[in-house]
């Protein structure tokens, strides 16, 4: 089960309208058999850079988040249903970051070149491309070659 | 009664100057191997002068990076041009530095985070590193 995150920027609107809207893009997300986990309203305020939609250019806006679950192959149809809608600015759907378990490789990093695995690794890479050579104590008391 | 006062007087002359790890590994050796020789030292013992692991600021304080969380990524983003600090600027680890901008790029197309400069009102922040002195040279 994956979670979603859709991040939508509404056009700035009076409150009964806004609960439609608001009510319509949960329906859509209902009508694919999904479920909706979370709403939170990020507030009104101004855009970073100002946006075009629906050939209307656009300073502020709403800010919404759903956190909801659908099955995978109906996130495409979500997004162009939401991109006909002429009330949403702008609409992202992200994975919900998992917690991520890792160790910090800083130290590693801050090490030498030479004390570095990544470049031990690399030298080691480029060993192996050296034309190979005769050794001289091998045995044989002549040199098998033309000199 | 006997063996106390002398690992205290041992502990006592060895003093200052030494890590104290050092002085509980000697102590530790006069105790363990009393049976042979209590002053042999114990050359298995881990460097006792090995400095801590450095960790960078998000793993230190174990801090989750995330794209809704702007305040936190635009500490990483450069005021005059809005472009994300690198790898030697910040000195974060590698996973960290992908991770951080990874979700700035998501806030901002978002419409979370400005691309071309800082977000005023975070321009007093304080800094997390030093734009002056990078880890590694750079061409900038
Ligand atoms: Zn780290």
């Amino acid at each position: 089960m994956i979670t979603y995150e859709l991040m939508l920027l509404l056009r700035t609107m009076p409150k009964p309208e806004l609960h439609g809207v608001l009510k319509r893009i949960a329906t859509a997300i209902f009508d694919k058999g999904g479920v909706i986990r979370k709403l939170d309203n990020l507030g009104h305020k101004d855009m970073p850079y100002k946006t075009s939609s629906h050939g209307v250019v656009y300073n502020k806006a709403s800010y919404f988040l759903y956190e909801f679950t659908v099955p995978p192959s109906s996130i495409d149809t979500l997004l162009d249903e939401y991109g006909r809608d002429v009330d949403i600015i702008r609409r992202r759907i992200y994975k919900k970051n998992e917690e991520n378990k890792f160790k910090c490789t800083l130290d590693e990093e801050l090490q030498p070149p030479p004390y570095r695995k990544e470049v031990q690794e690399m030298i080691a890479k480029a060993r192996r491309l050296d034309k190979p050579k005769f050794s001289y104590n091998n045995g044989m008391d002549y040199y098998p070659f033309q000199k | 009664m006997n063996f106390l006062v002398r690992n205290s007087n041992l502990r006592s002359f060895i003093g200052a100057g030494y890590p104290i790890k050092y002085i509980q590994g000697i102590c530790n050796t006069s105790t363990s191997s009393s049976t042979t020789d209590p002053d042999a030292p114990d050359f298995d013992m881990e460097n006792p002068f090995e400095k801590e692991k450095q960790q960078c600021v998000l793993c230190k304080h174990n801090i989750e990076v995330d794209y809704k969380n702007v305040r936190l990524l635009s500490q990483f983003q450069s005021p005059y041009t809005g472009r994300i600090y690198s790898r030697n600027i910040t000195g974060l680890c590698k996973r960290q530095q992908q991770l951080v901008e990874r979700e700035i790029k998501k806030a901002q197309v978002a419409a979370l985070m400005p691309t071309y400069f800082k977000q005023p009102s975070y321009l007093k922040d304080p800094q997390l590193f030093d734009i002056e002195k990078p880890l590694r040279p750079h061409r900038f």
